[in-house]
C-alpha cells in the first residue's frame, strides 16, 4: 500500500516535489504527514491515498505552509460543564441533529431504549442538512459497490413512506439526463451502467424524440437521454424538523445549544459526554457530528478518518420565474466537465428554481460564508439549464459545508476500539436520500450490540410514526382558507406577505415539540421571511410574536443562535407598541 | 365566505391609496373601500418622522405622519370605509378581490373599479450580492426606520449605510440623533442617489462622510455582524482590487433601491413595464386590464410623496370615469416615446381624445445628470410642453404637464442638455 501510494505520488507532477510521510496500521488506516503549499494539495494527496483500494481509511495530517488552523481549547468550558454536573441520563445519545442524527433518533424511538440528541446549535438541521439542494437522489451517481450506493438506493425508496408519515413536501418529478456529443454520451452510458449495478429502479435510456415531445423547451437536439423515475426533491430542513418533532413526540429528548467539548469513557457502553449545558451519561454514542465527526471520534481516541470540508453554494430564484421543464433536466455540460464539480439546476417543491451547489475544498469546517467564485459557479449552472434567468431573479443564496472523507464513502459502524461508540460519519451527498437507510443500519448495529450485551430492548408501545398535518394556508382554496380562519382567526392574519404565511401557522410551530426560538427557526418551519423581500416586512412581526409567545423581551430574540440578537437595545422606553396605542 | 360589493376598491392605505380613495369619493363614487394590511392606514409615512413632505402640494414642510394624517382626515370626513389588518390575496381580471382578516375571514369583494396602491419593497442584501456570512445586523433602511421610530428599539450601535438614496440619508441622521454612531454612507454610483437637500440636511450637518463609487463587498460575523469590507469600484461598477478597507460595525443598513410590489398585479395578468417594474398605465393610470388602475410607488418609484398622491388622484378620476362608462376603451393607445436622456417614464401610453380638463402629467427621470437643460414634450415637430431646468439629476423626477388644449395626437418626451 505504501509503495502504491509513493508510486502514485511520484507520477503526479504537481505533487511529487513534496515529502509526504505515510504509515499504515493493522486496520489498514493510512496516516499522512508532511507540508505542502495549498489546501487543495492536502486534499489531492489525501484522495490519492483514499483511492487505493486496500487502504481502509485515511487520516490526513498534512499541513499547509503558513496556514494555521486554530485548534479550540475547551479547558474552561469543560470545567464549567463539570460544575453544572449531570443534566441527563440516557441509553443512546446522538451527537448532531442533522438529517442523519434525527433519522437515527426517530428510528431508535421505536424501541424501549432512552434516546437523546445533542447539538451545538439552538435548532436542529443547522449544518449541511439545511444548506443543500434538497435532492433525493436515486442512487445512480454513487460508485458501485460502496456503502453509499447501497444505502442511497434503499433510502430513496424509504422516502415515500417517510413522506406519508411526516407530511413534509416531496415531489418525485423524476429527472432526465441529456447529452449532446460523444463525450456526453460516454458519461450517460456510465451512469446507466452504474445505476444497473446499484439496482436503481426506473433508471434507463430514454428515446430522445419522445423526450423532446414531453419537454419542448429543451434546447438544441440531444443525441442521448436517460430517465430517472425516482429522482425527488424536498425542502431539506423541513424533513429534518419533521423527523425531530416526530422523534420528540416518541420520547426522544433534544438538548440544543449544547456543543460537545469532550467525552469520558468510563467503561464499555458507559460514557460521560461533556457539553455546554452540562454532563450527559449514556450507554451508546452515535457520532453524527457532520464536519466535526472526526473531532468527536478523536474525543474517544479513535480518529481513524479525516473529514475534509467541501463548501457548496446554492442560489435560490424568485418563484415567479418558471422552471421550463416538467421534470428535472440535467445536462452534461461542458463547463461542468472542465471544472468536474457537479451540481445541477432544479426546482424546489415550493417552486423556486435553485442551482448548484458548487464544490470548493476548505480548511475551515464551519465556514458557511458565501464567496463570489462559488456563487458565480452555481449561477453558470443555472444559466446553462434555464437561459432566461437573470441575476436580479436571485432572492437569496447560502453555503453549506459537506463532510467528506478521503474514501468518499459513508463511515457507519461501531468503533473497533471503543465499545458503544457508533460512527455515522462522512455522510455527504447523497446523504439526505440515504438517511432513512442509514438510520435503519444504525438501529441494527445498536440492537445487535444490546443483544450481545444482554441489554433488554422492547418495542415502544406508544410509538406513532405519524405527525399531525400542517396547516398550509397558502395552498388552500379560498373556501378552505375561509373555513380555517373560522376555526382559528389567527389564520386570517397574514404575517409574511411574500409567501402568504399567517400568524396561525407561526403559532402552530412555536407550540410544537422542538420549539423554534429564533427568527430563522420560524423561517425554516413556516417560510415566513423566505420570500423575495427576505423578511424586510415580516421580521419585526416575527420578533414580536416570538417575544410574546416565549415570554421574552424583543432584544432577547435571536436571528439564529445565541449572540445573534436582532436588536441591540431599547431606545425610547416610553415608545408604545401599536397594540398599546 | 363573506361577500362585499363596492364601486371603487383601493388596495393599500398609503399616500397613493388615501389620496385615490378621497378623490374617488369626492368625484361621486358612492361606495369606496380601502383595504390596508397594517393595523392602520398611512403606509410607510407612519414611520417617517422627518419633515420635508408636502412641499410641492401644500407649500410647507410636514412630517410623514402629518402628511398622511391630512389625507386620513379627509378619508374619515368622507366616511370612507377602511378594512384594516386585511391582506389582499388575489385580484381577478373581472375585478373581484379576495382578501382576509381575523374578523371577517375570507372576503370576496366585487368591485366596479380597483385602484392598486400597494407601494414598494426594498432591495435586499442578496439582491446587491454582498458576499460573506449571514449574521444578524443587516437590515434594510425601512426596517431600521420601523424598529427605531415605531417600535422604540435600536438595531445596533455602530452602523454603515450602503446606498445614498433618500432613505439612506434620512436614516443616517435619524440614527445619529438616536445616539448611534454612523461610520459613513457608501454609494456604488459616482453620484448621489437621493435628493441634494437631504445630503445637506442629513449628512453634511452631522459630519457624516459620503463615499461615492464605493460599495460593501463582504460582511463578517457568525452570529451578529462584526465588520465588513468596503471597496471602491471602477466605471463599470466592478470592485477595484487593493482598495479594500475593513470597518468594524454591528449594523449594515441597506438603502439600495425600491421595487414596486406587483405580485398581485402580475398574478392578475396585468401587463408590466420592465423599466418601471410597475404596470403599463395610460393617461388615467389605467392598467392593461380595464377598470384596474395603479398609482404611486406600485406603478413606478417616485421621489416625492406629492407625486404619489397626485397619481392616486389621477387614478381616482379614471376609476370614476370608468364607472360612468366614459373611458375610451375603443380608441387605440398611442405609445409615449422616450427621447433623448429619458429613462424611467410614466405613463407609458395615452388615448389622445381622453385627456381630461386636468391635462396629462408625464413623470420621468433623466438617464444622466444634466445642467441647463430643457424638458420638451412634442407631437411630431410641435412642442406641447417646454420647461427649463437648471439642473436635472436621475434621482429627481421631472414632470411635464401637458394641457388638454395642446391636444397631442402623439407624444415624445426628451430632455436636451
Amino acid at each position: 500500500m505504501i509503495e502504491t501510494f509513493k508510486q502514485l505520488l511520484a507520477k503526479n507532477e504537481q505533487l511529487n516535489k513534496y515529502d509526504i510521510g505515510i504509515t499504515i496500521d493493522e486496520d489498514r488506516v493510512a496516516t499522512l504527514t508532511g507540508e505542502v503549499d495549498t489546501w487543495q494539495q492536502v486534499v489531492d494527496i489525501g484522495h490519492i491515498a483514499g483511492g487505493i483500494k486496500e487502504i481502509y481509511s485515511v487520516v490526513n495530517n498534512i499541513t499547509v505552509k503558513g496556514l494555521e488552523i486554530p485548534v479550540p481549547d475547551y479547558t474552561k468550558e469543560i470545567e464549567t460543564a463539570r460544575k453544572i454536573g449531570v443534566i441527563h441520563e440516557t441509553d443512546v445519545l446522538v451527537i448532531g441533529a442533522g438529517v442523519s442524527g434525527c433519522s437515527v433518533a426517530r428510528t431508535m424511538s421505536k424501541h424501549s431504549l432512552r434516546v437523546a440528541v445533542v447539538d451545538m446549535h439552538d435548532d436542529v438541521s443547522m449544518g449541511a442538512s439545511k444548506a443543500n439542494s434538497g435532492a433525493i437522489h436515486p442512487g445512480h451517481m454513487a460508485k458501485a459497490g460502496t456503502l453509499k450506493a447501497k444505502l442511497n438506493v434503499k433510502g430513496n425508496a424509504m422516502f415515500t413512506q417517510l413522506h406519508e408519515e411526516l407530511g413534509f413536501d416531496m415531489k418525485r418529478r423524476g429527472g432526465y439526463g441529456i447529452g449532446y456529443d460523444e463525450e456526453d454520451k460516454k458519461v450517460l452510458e456510465y451512469i446507466v451502467k452504474t445505476a444497473k449495478l446499484n439496482g436503481v429502479p426506473g433508471c434507463d435510456f430514454f428515446p430522445v424524440d419522445e423526450l423532446l415531445k414531453l419537454e419542448p423547451n429543451i434546447k438544441g437536439r440531444p443525441i442521448i437521454a436517460t430517465h430517472n423515475t425516482t429522482m425527488g426533491t424536498v425542502e431539506p430542513y423541513e424533513v429534518v424538523i419533521a423527523l425531530a418533532n416526530s422523534a420528540a413526540l416518541n420520547g426522544v429528548k433534544f438538548i440544543l445549544g449544547a456543543q460537545v467539548y469532550g467525552i469520558e469513557i468510563l467503561g464499555d457502553r458507559d460514557f460521560t459526554v461533556i457539553t455546554r449545558k452540562g454532563l450527559i451519561r449514556t450507554k451508546y454514542i452515535v457520532n453524527a457530528a457532520g464536519v466535526h465527526a472526526d473531532d468527536v471520534a478523536e474525543m474517544v481516541d479513535d480518529k481513524f478518518f479525516t473529514i475534509h470540508a467541501r463548501r457548496g453554494t446554492i442560489p435560490i430564484f424568485d418563484k415567479r420565474i418558471p422552471y421550463p421543464y416538467s421534470t428535472g433536466i440535467g445536462t452534461v455540460s461542458k463547463t461542468r466537465n472542465v471544472e468536474s464539480k457537479g451540481g445541477g439546476c432544479g426546482m424546489t417543491p415550493e417552486g423556486n428554481i435553485n442551482s448548484g451547489p458548487s464544490a470548493t475544498e476548505t480548511p475551515y469546517k464551519d465556514d458557511t460564508a458565501t464567496y463570489k467564485s462559488d456563487l458565480d459557479y452555481a449561477m453558470r449552472i443555472a444559466y446553462s439549464v434555464v437561459d432566461y434567468l437573470k441575476p436580479s431573479d436571485v432572492i437569496t443564496y447560502f453555503t453549506g459545508v459537506r463532510a467528506a472523507d478521503y474514501k468518499e464513502d459513508f463511515i457507519i459502524g461501531m468503533s473497533k476500539k471503543v465499545c458503544g461508540f457508533v460512527n455515522v460519519a462522512a455522510i455527504q451527498s447523497p446523504g439526505f436520500a440515504s438517511s432513512p437507510a442509514v438510520a435503519e443500519m444504525v438501529e441494527g448495529i445498536i440492537l445487535d450490540d444490546c443483544k450481545a450485551a444482554d441489554i433488554p430492548v422492547e418495542d415502544n408501545p406508544n410509538y406513532d410514526p405519524f405527525l399531525k398535518p400542517k396547516a398550509n394556508f397558502r395552498r388552500l382554496s379560498h373556501e378552505e382558507q375561509d373555513r380555517l380562519i373560522q376555526e382559528n382567526p389567527k389564520y386570517g392574519h397574514v404575517i409574511c406577505r411574500c409567501e402568504t404565511i399567517t400568524e396561525g401557522e407561526i403559532l402552530d410551530v412555536i407550540h410544537s415539540p422542538i420549539v423554534p426560538t429564533s427568527v430563522d427557526a420560524i423561517k425554516r418551519r413556516t417560510r415566513a421571511g423566505m420570500g423575495r423581500c427576505q423578511g424586510g416586512f415580516c421580521q419585526q412581526k416575527v420578533v414580536e410574536i416570538l417575544a410574546r409567545e416565549l415570554g421574552k423581551d424583543w432584544v432577547e430574540i435571536n436571528l439564529k443562535d445565541e449572540g445573534s440578537n436582532v436588536l441591540a437595545a431599547h431606545n425610547r422606553e416610553e415608545a408604545t407598541t401599536d397594540e398599546d396605542a | 365566505m363573506k361577500m362585499l360589493n363596492c364601486d371603487v376598491a383601493v388596495i393599500g392605505g398609503g399616500p397613493a391609496g388615501l389620496a385615490a380613495a378621497a378623490k374617488a369619493r369626492q368625484l361621486g363614487a358612492e361606495n369606496v373601500l380601502i383595504l390596508e394590511r397594517d393595523i392602520r392606514s398611512g403606509g410607510i409615512l407612519r414611520q417617517c418622522v422627518h419633515d420635508g413632505f408636502g412641499l410641492v402640494r401644500f407649500g410647507k414642510r410636514m412630517s410623514g405622519g402629518q402628511y398622511a394624517q391630512h389625507f386620513l382626515d379627509e378619508v374619515n370626513e368622507l366616511g370612507i370605509r377602511q378594512l384594516l389588518n386585511t391582506m389582499v390575496l388575489e385580484i381577478t381580471k373581472d375585478r373581484v378581490i379576495y382578501a382576509c382578516n381575523e374578523t371577517d375571514g375570507m372576503l370576496r369583494i366585487t368591485c366596479g373599479a380597483i385602484i392598486l396602491a400597494m407601494g414598494c419593497r426594498e432591495r435586499t442584501r442578496q439582491q446587491v450580492f454582498i458576499m460573506g456570512t449571514r449574521p444578524a445586523g443587516i437590515l434594510t433602511a425601512g426596517a431600521v426606520q420601523r424598529y427605531i421610530n415605531i417600535e422604540g428599539y435600536l438595531p445596533g450601535k455602530k452602523a454603515v449605510i450602503l446606498g445614498s438614496g433618500d432613505i439612506g440619508l434620512i436614516m443616517a441622521r435619524r440614527m445619529t440623533l438616536e445616539g448611534m454612531e454612523v461610520e459613513g454612507v457608501y454609494e456604488l454610483m459616482p453620484t448621489l442617489g437621493g435628493l441634494r437637500r437631504n445630503k445637506v440636511q442629513c449628512l453634511d450637518e452631522f459630519g457624516i462622510p459620503l463615499h461615492l463609487s464605493t460599495t460593501v463587498t463582504q460582511v463578517y460575523g457568525e452570529q451578529r455582524l462584526e465588520g465588513l469590507t468596503v471597496q471602491q469600484v471602477d466605471e463599470n461598477r466592478n470592485p477595484i482590487p487593493g482598495t479594500e478597507r475593513y470597518i468594524e460595525c454591528d449594523l449594515l443598513v441597506l438603502a439600495v433601491g425600491l421595487i414596486p410590489e406587483n405580485e398581485l398585479s402580475i398574478a392578475a395578468g396585468i401587463e408590466m413595464d420592465p423599466t418601471t417594474r410597475g404596470p403599463v398605465v395610460d393617461e388615467s393610470m389605467m392598467t392593461s386590464i380595464p377598470g384596474i388602475f395603479a398609482c404611486g410607488n406600485v406603478a413606478a418609484v417616485f421621489d416625492l410623496v406629492d407625486y404619489v398622491s397626485e397619481t392616486g388622484e389621477t387614478a381616482a378620476r379614471g376609476a370614476v370615469r370608468f364607472l360612468q362608462g366614459e373611458i375610451c376603451a375603443d380608441e387605440p393607445y398611442v405609445q409615449i416615446e422616450k427621447g433623448e436622456n429619458v429613462g424611467v417614464m410614466i405613463p407609458q401610453r395615452f388615448h389622445p381624445s381622453c385627456i381630461g380638463d386636468e391635462g396629462l402629467s408625464v413623470y420621468l427621470r433623466v438617464t444622466k445628470p444634466l445642467e441647463k437643460c430643457v424638458l420638451l414634450a412634442k407631437d411630431g415637430d410641435r412642442e406641447v410642453y417646454r420647461k427649463r431646468h437648471d439642473i436635472a439629476l436621475p434621482p429627481e423626477m421631472l414632470r411635464a404637464d401637458i394641457k388638454k388644449d395642446a391636444a397631442p395626437a402623439a407624444l415624445k418626451l426628451e430632455v436636451n442638455g
